[in-house]
Formats: C-alpha cells, sequence, structure tokens
C-alpha cells in the first residue's frame, strides 16, 4: 500500500486488517472531513470525536464497502456526518451514528448535478434567496446525503415536516429559476 | 462521478477555501463547495493541512482501533451490574483461570462417576464427595493467585489496586464458579437431597476462615491449615468408621454458621492485612 494507490485499493486493504492502509485513508480523508464537519458544527471536540470514530468504523467496516455502488469518499463522508449527528444528538440518540444500510447510489442526483455548475449559473442566486429552513433541508439531503428521515431528526423537526420543506424548497426553486 | 468528469469545470483554490472555513460564503456557494468537495479528489487532496492536529487524530483513532474489545463474559459480567474495571480485572487472567477450573471439573466428574460405577461403593463415594466438596473453593482461593500461581503477582502487588479488595474481588470469582460446579456435581450424585446442599456452609466456612488466617499467613498456607484440619476431622471420622453424617446435620451446620460469623467478622477487622503476594 503507498500514497498511490486508490481508495478502494486501501478499503479492501483495510477490510484485510491492514493498518498502514487505514493510515492512508487518513491522512487522505481526515482534513477535509474536519474542513465540511466543522461548517456544520463549531464544536472542534464533536468534529474530532466524529473523524475518530469515522475511522473506528471503517476499521471494522470496511468490508462491507461495495466498490460498484459508491464512490469511497462520499461513503466515508456518509459515515461522518451520520457519526456528527448522531454524537450531537447525545448517547441517546445513537439511532444515526451507524453504517448506511444500503450504499448510496453513485449516480449523482439531479440536485447535485446542477449544484456543482452553481458557480456560474441563476441557481447560486436562487439558493442564496430561499428562506433558511427551506436551504437547510436542501442542504442536508442533497449535499449531505443524509435521508429525509435522518435529515428531520438532524435539523429538530418532523419527518413529515421535513418533506414538506423539501417539496417546498424545489418548488420555490422552480419559481426563482423560471 | 469522478474526479475527471469535474476537473475542467472548476477547483477550489486557497481564498476559496480560507473563506470557506471562516464562513465569508453566500449559502449557495457553500454548498457549491461542499458538493465539488464530495466530487473531486484533486481538491480533496488540497485542503490546508494541520499536519499536528492529523496526528493527534490519527492517534486516536489507532489507539481506539487497538484496543481490545471486550469478550462475551466480559460484556454478561457487565450487564449483571459490576463495574466495568472490576469486570476486566476479573476477566483478565485466563491463563490462570484454566488451571483450576479444569482441576475443579475433574475432581467432581470423578466423584460422580464412582458414584454411579459402583453401587455398592455409592455410599462411600457420598460421604468422599461430602468430605472433599468443601475444600475445593479453598484450594482454588489458595491456588489461582499469588505466588506460586501466579507469574505477575510481583507487578501486581505493586499496583494500587493489590490488597484485600482485589483478593477479595478474585477470591469472590473463584469461589462462585467452584461452588457453582459442585453445586451442578452434588445434584447429579445418587441420595438424598438434602445431601446436595449440605457441603456449602462447610465450604463457606473454610473459604471465610481461609481468608482470615491469611491475614496472619501467606494465603496458601492458610488454606494448607484450613483445608489439612478439614480433611484430618472429617477424614480421620470417616476412615475410623464412625457416621460422617453427624458432621453435615443441623446441630453442626448451625455450628458451622456461627463459626463463618467469626470468621467474617475477624477478616473484617483484619481486612487491611490481607495482602497475598507478600511473605511474612
Amino acid at each position: 500500500m503507498t500514497q498511490d494507490s486508490s481508495d478502494a485499493e486501501l478499503l479492501r486493504a483495510v477490510a484485510a486488517e491492514d493498518m498502514e492502509a487505514l493510515h492512508l485513508l487518513h491522512g487522505r480523508h481526515a482534513p477535509w472531513l474536519r474542513l465540511r464537519l466543522t461548517r456544520r458544527c463549531a464544536d472542534p471536540d464533536v468534529v474530532d470525536a466524529a473523524i475518530q470514530d469515522t475511522f473506528v468504523a471503517i476499521w471494522r467496516d470496511a468490508r462491507r464497502y461495495r466498490e460498484t455502488r459508491a464512490d469511497p469518499a462520499a461513503w466515508i463522508w456518509t459515515i461522518a456526518i451520520r457519526r456528527l449527528v448522531g454524537n450531537l444528538r447525545g448517547p441517546g440518540h445513537r439511532w444515526v451514528g451507524g453504517i448506511p444500510e444500503q450504499d448510496i447510489e453513485t449516480v449523482p442526483s439531479a440536485e447535485d448535478l446542477v449544484l456543482l455548475r452553481v458557480e456560474h449559473g441563476d441557481l447560486g442566486e436562487a439558493l442564496d434567496r430561499l428562506s433558511p429552513e427551506l436551504r437547510a433541508v436542501i442542504q442536508a439531503t442533497a449535499i449531505d446525503g443524509l435521508t429525509v428521515k435522518e435529515a428531520a431528526r438532524c435539523l429538530g423537526v418532523a419527518e413529515g415536516t421535513a418533506k414538506t420543506r423539501l417539496m417546498r424548497a424545489r418548488a420555490r426553486l422552480r419559481e426563482l429559476l423560471a | 462521478m469522478t474526479s475527471k468528469e469535474t476537473a475542467a469545470a472548476w477547483h477550489v483554490d486557497k481564498d476559496l477555501f480560507d473563506a470557506y472555513a471562516n464562513g465569508r460564503l453566500t449559502p449557495s456557494r457553500v454548498m457549491a463547495v461542499d458538493a465539488h468537495l464530495q466530487a473531486c479528489a484533486v481538491c480533496r487532496a488540497a485542503v490546508p493541512l494541520d499536519a499536528s492536529w492529523l496526528d493527534r487524530s490519527w492517534s486516536r483513532v489507532n489507539e481506539a482501533v487497538l484496543a481490545v474489545r471486550p469478550s462475551r463474559v466480559e460484556r454478561a459480567l457487565g450487564n449483571v451490574g459490576i463495574p466495568e474495571h472490576r469486570v476486566r480485572l476479573l476477566a483478565a487472567t485466563p491463563a490462570l483461570r484454566w488451571s483450576w477450573l479444569l482441576a475443579t471439573a475433574a475432581v467432581l466428574a470423578f466423584g460422580v462417576a464412582a458414584a454411579y460405577t459402583g453401587q455398592a461403593g455409592a455410599r462411600t463415594t457420598l460421604l468422599l464427595f461430602l468430605v472433599f466438596a468443601p475444600v475445593l473453593p479453598v484450594l482454588a482461593v489458595a491456588t489461582a493467585y499469588g505466588p506460586p500461581a501466579d507469574p505477575m503477582h510481583e507487578i501486581t502487588s505493586a499496583t494500587p489496586t493489590a490488597g484485600p479488595s482485589l483478593v477479595l474481588w478474585r477470591a469472590a470469582a473463584v469461589v462462585g464458579v467452584s461452588m457453582a460446579m459442585g453445586a451442578v456435581a452434588a445434584v447429579l450424585l445418587p441420595g438424598p437431597g438434602w445431601w446436595a446442599a449440605a457441603w456449602l456452609l462447610p465450604a463457606f466456612l473454610l473459604c471465610v476462615s481461609t481468608l482470615a488466617l491469611a491475614t496472619v499467613l501467606p494465603l496458601a498456607a492458610a488454606a494448607a491449615v484450613f483445608g489439612g484440619l478439614w480433611l484430618f476431622v472429617v477424614g480421620g471420622v470417616a476412615i475410623a468408621g464412625s457416621p460422617v453424617q453427624p458432621l453435615f446435620g443441623p446441630v453442626t451446620q448451625v455450628g458451622y454458621l456461627a463459626a463463618a460469623f467469626v470468621a467474617t467478622t475477624v477478616l473484617t477487622v483484619r481486612r487491611r492485612r490481607l495482602d497475598p503476594g507478600e511473605t511474612r
């Protein structure tokens, strides 16, 4: 295992209990995980704990990663954001702390595709004009890859409310982009 | 999505990273950076690095990964409500556990088997069982830990946990298991039902007396004194041909209880002197 090994190769090595591979994965992914998680939680201790939990989870569950179904970085991110949300909700709310039950799709959603081009489009402006609670739902589902149920827990609202907000956000975006 | 598809579009530069980290971006641009980082390995690798943080984070991950996961026995004990550090203490010496566990099992199995093979000798075997069963927990306490059996005893006795509580916790674990094994063997024996429990009080008395005497003598010597005394008296009575049953009758059982009470009091008063690692 070297610096040039791909994430998928490293995950396979981790599944075979190769500590050096885990170290390489950590060096490669911990910095950006920290950057993104810090945007979502201002407490550095909680972020550090989430990152630590993430790599411990990768060590234990690397064999559950399926190469064909998800990008390794997306898989790792999903674990990390769930750990963060799980830690934020406290020990009594471990419901969201685990490995995703089904691997998330590799094919990017329509929202992702659009967001990648947000730099140069009208979408950026439209998103900025969206009300904060509608934007938060889009953020949690489209960007952070949480399910609507998890997003609802994360935002502290009922699942139905989150669903409604997501629909309203989409409708509002269509309206603003029209 | 691979990095190739998006590589041509744009990349996050240092200023944008700074603005992202410090919250100076509009929400839509934050989302754009998020989505781009997810898809672009080049930008993920370009995230500003804090080497000392990374090292600290890795050492914690490494520590957590290397930490021994509690065994099933430990988890079961933990569920019963015993504190975690006590559980670890009891479960930490598997190499020592097997010797006395197997020895106790072998002796009991032999006794039960002998009782069934020779019906004529069944009464004798039952008596033998009653004579030997109370000594087994004492032997277990004496040989499971301490200088002859535990190669770690010098290190252990230098730790802050050494002393009465350590001895008592270990003794409780050993006695608990060997008593349970004795009870199983007693139930398997032919004979009147109450004999199956007749040995329990003498066994308790012998254990407590041994621990009480261990405040003066080394633990193994104390066990030898009381184990030997028991075997000498009861065995002597049996060999002399007198009936052994009175030794397990109601009156003597009350006597055992009273003696056990005295021994417990002695042990409680002198508990500070209880330290099997020391030679006196």
